[in-house]
């Protein structure tokens, strides 16, 4: 279960329906390739509105986490470890999940998304230690296209 | 900046100010506290009700709009209105553009108040109740990521770990606050605490414990916005803003700074600083909004009072007691006197300035810098330089 469904918007819900088929996928503009998440209809770099889907390796460095100690929200159980992940597919862009290791995130951890089924209608994006761990000291971002 | 804008130095004033108590249950609704609040500002000013042609506020979670305030004061023909949307960030521009319409000639008494129950019946983050309406919730709100002190925590713990800030820092900012909020008899919370009292504290969400956060505060604070050259005539010394500045600021998806450790302020302190003809040495009192600890830390680096990654330990030099170079959130800040999310620390520099704070006033503190959120969250933060005459 989860304390909160979100509300799929007109920008959004491609990109939920994409990771109800555990795939990662970001925007990319048709007309300068700059890549953009969470979902919306302009392309800050250029302006346009041309964009497609790219699927790109569900991957970040752990930028920062909390460990929260009540339920913020109805329905959950404390204590929980969120983590805000440094997107390697996209400059400058943060994401969030739950944290699924059994010790606590490093700063600069590589990690890896892990899908979460809760039924026919969402999945969520959670995230654990990538299989071939180690920290990154230089711009994940810069590193995805080897992959 | 357009050079034009050296004519908004100094133009215009705060000729008073204005409070409800602060309290954990008002008892009221938001729309009496705002009214008693700008009834209170202007009392302060020497003024009537009648001399006021303008109203503005803010407005996340909990308020009163000034389309309400307006008739609940008989006041039916104001001249300019400003309902701002946003939070923390805007707590200061809502100041700035009633400096402006003031020196535009578009209303010449402004009051700004801020209102909320934001304790008893509008929790802030979404506790207790819905989560708040925006496209990014989406994407945070399924892992039980939604209120401020998640996210502030969030920030500190990048500063942390990038810089070596530590728990103490934090906890030695929100000792010094408390002593400062010991010798306000309008802070909700002013029994002194100890470093031990901090660490002691319970968590909230890692890095953060209960004394790193603020009060969630029942309350209203005004002030009174006009031209200098009639806040000369008024009862008390007039205060001038000599600086007003907006900022950009970062969602929590998309930074394009790419560090979080670097508030929006950065970039919007040069310009603030500008505006006045002045810089962060010539700042005789700080009122930096503190939301949560970190926030006070982060901002004494970005406003240029230490070099970066260097607020911790200047917080722990004592720099920012009562007794220190840069006084910092002396009636106690949100952490101690009461969160009315911006306006009452502008109603503190005011009072600084004015000479009138009692037991805990800065002596011969001549210029102020106030601030509002630095620009986490919502992209926008921004900030008032004032002084006195």
């Amino acid at each position: 279960m989860t304390a909160y469904r979100p509300a799929f918007d007109r920008d959004s819900r491609q990109w939920w329906e994409r990771v109800g088929r555990r795939e990662f996928a970001v925007q990319e503009c048709d007309g300068c390739g700059a890549a953009r998440f969470p979902a919306r209809a302009f392309c800050p770099a250029c302006r346009t509105e041309a964009w497609h889907w790219r699927e790109v390796e569900p991957e970040g460095v752990v930028e920062s986490w909390i460990v929260n100690h009540q339920p913020f929200m109805p329905g959950l159980a404390e204590p929980y470890v969120v983590v805000m992940v440094r997107l390697a597919a996209v400059p400058g862009c943060f994401v969030y999940g739950n944290w699924r290791g059994d010790r606590p995130p490093e700063p600069g951890e590589r990690v890896r998304a892990a899908y979460r089924r809760i039924d026919e209608e969402l999945t969520l994006v959670d995230w654990e230690p990538a299989e071939d761990g180690g920290n990154l000291d230089t711009h994940p971002a810069r590193r995805t296209s080897s992959r | 900046m357009s050079k034009r804008l050296l004519d908004f130095r100094d133009r215009t004033a705060i000729a008073g100010v204005g409070y409800t108590p602060f309290t954990k249950d008002s008892g009221v609704s938001t729309l009496t506290l705002a009214c008693r609040a700008v009834l209170a500002a202007v009392e302060d000013a020497g003024l009537s009700v009648d001399d006021v042609d303008g109203l503005a506020t803010h407005r996340v979670g909990d308020s009163a709009a000034p389309t309400l305030v307006g008739p609940a004061l008989g006041l039916t023909d104001l001249a300019w209105h400003l309902d701002q949307f946003g939070g923390g960030s805007v707590s200061h521009a809502v100041v700035g553009q009633a400096a402006l319409a003031v020196a535009a000639g578009m209303a010449e008494t402004v009051v700004c108040y801020r209102a909320i129950n934001a304790r008893s019946e509008f929790r802030m983050g979404g506790t207790g109740r819905g989560v708040p309406v925006s496209p990014e919730v989406q994407y945070q709100a399924p892992y039980g990521y939604v209120a401020p002190p998640q996210q502030y925590a969030m920030y500190a713990r990048a500063h942390m770990s990038k810089y070596g800030t530590k728990a103490e820092h934090f906890g030695q900012l929100a000792v010094t606050q408390r002593a400062n909020a010991a010798k306000n008899p309008r802070a909700l919370m002013r029994t002194p605490i100890t470093l031990d009292d901090y660490l002691a504290s319970r968590w909230i969400a890692e890095p953060f414990r209960l004394l790193d956060c603020c009060l969630e505060t029942d309350g209203a604070c005004a002030v009174v916005v006009t031209t200098a050259e009639r806040a000369r005539s008024l009862r008390r010394t007039p205060v001038l803003v000599s600086a007003a500045a907006w900022g950009g600021g970062t969602t929590h998806l998309s930074d394009p700074s790419a560090d979080p450790t670097v508030t929006a302020a950065a970039a919007l302190a040069p310009r603030l600083y500008a505006q006045a003809g002045l810089g962060p040495g010539d700042i005789d009192v700080a009122e930096l909004y503190d939301c949560f600890t970190y926030s006070v830390v982060v901002q004494l680096e970005d406003y240029g009072f230490c070099g970066k990654g260097e607020g911790g330990p200047y917080v722990a030099s004592g720099a920012t007691a009562l007794d220190g170079p840069l006084p910092v959130n002396t009636h106690g800040g949100f952490l101690s006197e009461g969160y009315v999310h911006g306006m009452n620390h502008i109603a503190e520099a005011v009072s600084q300035l004015r000479g009138d704070a009692g037991d805990r006033q800065v002596v011969g503190a001549e210029v102020a810098l106030s601030t509002a959120q630095p620009g986490y969250i919502l992209p926008a933060t921004s900030a008032l330089i004032l002084r006195r005459p």
